[in-house]
């Protein structure tokens, strides 16, 4: 369970508990007799006998094809079958060993495909749990019209603490549910910066929306990053 | 030419090709590259436990053992469900028509994550589809939001698709899957002590400070 630390319209802010909504399915695959299978992550080729290591042995495809039909150079007989476990990523450099110092560069690309720019990648923390609270911005979307318009890939459940947090929480989801709208939730001190859930983790716009039965209240904070549009190059060649 | 969903909508079939819609395609993309110290492209690999072996990317597969720790294939296993109840495979939704009759308010589609969209080209409709085309675009420039099953290529699980028209006034499909959220209360109210609740109890006993 995670926290968030949200203002209602007055302004009075509490930080308040998050949870997931997603739905895990859980299939078990079991054999004849009943009895469960797991599944194992093994070895097909280790560095030192997969395609590239092999092409720069052995020169060009059509060499390397008859190599593969005379023997056996992609198998290593110590380490194919061999089960993973307890594994670690690491990056290799051109040279196929391991650079210990490695450094990430962001690139940012056009929906064209071409690169817009470059630069050294900054990972944004977590701000919808920091010491700002997520203000109440005021923008409204009707439900209708929000749905047609974005593209909500994600969510989490808002709940109170403590009987404090609980009449907060309800009134918040009554008034939202009042104007059968979402209202638009974003970070920062104008509300304009996206939420990021996790540092490094992907930014999104925050929608809230509110119901309410009886005592009991239901806030949910819609995640997009997304709009429910087709792109303009599609529209053009569809016309 | 991509294959397409055949819908019946009524009494008609319509066949809809599907263009898939991503966030590359809208606003373009961000990849992070790794570099080393001569700022060159450095590869992802797996290192194994034994802290000398290296897989390379798509050298890796994934096996299934029996309680017994033996070999099987996938396909003498069965699927079921955590109360233990045989999974029966969903077909791909490009076997049969689907059909357009359910209906969802926008809550019940809030409901859902949606992970893939697609733009649905209706331009081709001919013929005696094309009333029922007609109709179908009528019923979503209302506000309608259609819901229906979908798996792409058939599975165990059909995940949850609904076509509506977008503010441009595109007929759109999203696919996703059902969230659970439930409605929250409080779950204990502050109540005032009774003199019941305290035992019967006289102001003289609750003021007794010989007890702390």
């Amino acid at each position: 369970m995670g926290e968030i630390n949200l203002a209602n319209s007055s302004g009075r802010d509490a930080v308040v508990a998050t949870s997931s909504v997603t739905d895990e399915k859980v299939v078990r695959w079991l054999d004849d007799e009943g009895r469960q299978a797991g599944s194992s992550r093994l070895v097909k080729a280790t560095l030192q006998h997969d395609l590239p290591q092999l092409l720069d042995e052995h020169g060009d495809a059509s060499k390397l094809s008859q190599i593969l039909v005379d023997g056996d150079p992609e198998i290593d007989l110590e380490n194919t079958g061999r089960f993973l476990r307890e594994t670690s990523r690491v990056y290799i450099g051109e040279d196929r060993n391991i650079v210990r110092n490695v450094r990430f560069c962001e690139v940012v690309k056009n929906a064209d495909g071409t690169e817009r720019e470059r630069r050294p990648r900054h990972l944004a923390d977590t701000n919808i749990s920091s010491d700002t609270p997520l203000r109440w911005s005021g923008v409204f979307i009707p439900k209708d019209k929000a749905v047609r318009k974005f593209v909500f890939s994600g969510k989490v459940q808002i709940q109170h603490v403590n009987g404090l947090t609980y009449d907060f929480l309800f009134a918040m989801a009554k008034d939202l549910e009042e104007r059968n709208s979402l209202m638009l939730l974003g970070a920062g001190p104008k509300s304009n910066q996206p939420l990021v859930l996790r540092r490094g983790g992907t930014p999104y716009r925050g929608f809230l929306e509110g119901r309410t039965e009886g005592e009991k209240y239901l806030l949910l904070l819609h995640f997009s990053n997304l709009e429910l549009k087709v792109p303009t190059e599609m529209q053009e060649e569809a016309s | 030419m991509p294959r397409a969903l055949v819908f019946q909508f009524g009494d008609s079939n319509l066949p809809i090709q599907m263009q898939k819609i991503d966030r590359t395609r809208l606003y373009g993309s961000k990849e992070v590259e790794a570099l080393d110290a001569e700022d060159h492209l450095c590869e992802l690999a797996t290192l194994a436990d034994d802290g000398r072996t290296l897989v390379g990317k798509g050298c890796t597969a994934l096996g299934w053992l029996d309680a017994d720790g033996k070999w099987r294939n996938k396909s003498e296993l069965k699927p079921h469900n955590v109360d233990g109840d045989l999974v029966e495979p969903v077909p791909s939704s490009f076997d049969a028509p689907i059909k357009l009759f359910d209906t969802v308010p926008a809550e019940e589609y809030l409901a859902h994550n949606i992970r893939l969209m697609y733009r649905m080209c209706l331009e081709d409709v001919e013929g005696e589809g094309k009333q029922a085309f007609q109709d179908l675009v009528k019923q979503l420039q209302a506000g309608t939001i259609f819901s229906f099953p979908y798996s792409y290529r058939g599975g165990l699980e059909a995940d949850a698709a609904f076509l509506l028209m977008n503010e441009e006034e595109h007929v759109m499909m999203v696919v996703g899957n059902r969230t659970q959220s439930s409605f929250v209360g409080i779950q204990s109210s502050a109540t005032e002590v009774t003199q019941e609740d305290a035992g019967g109890s006289q102001e003289g006993d609750l003021m007794d400070f010989d007890m702390i």
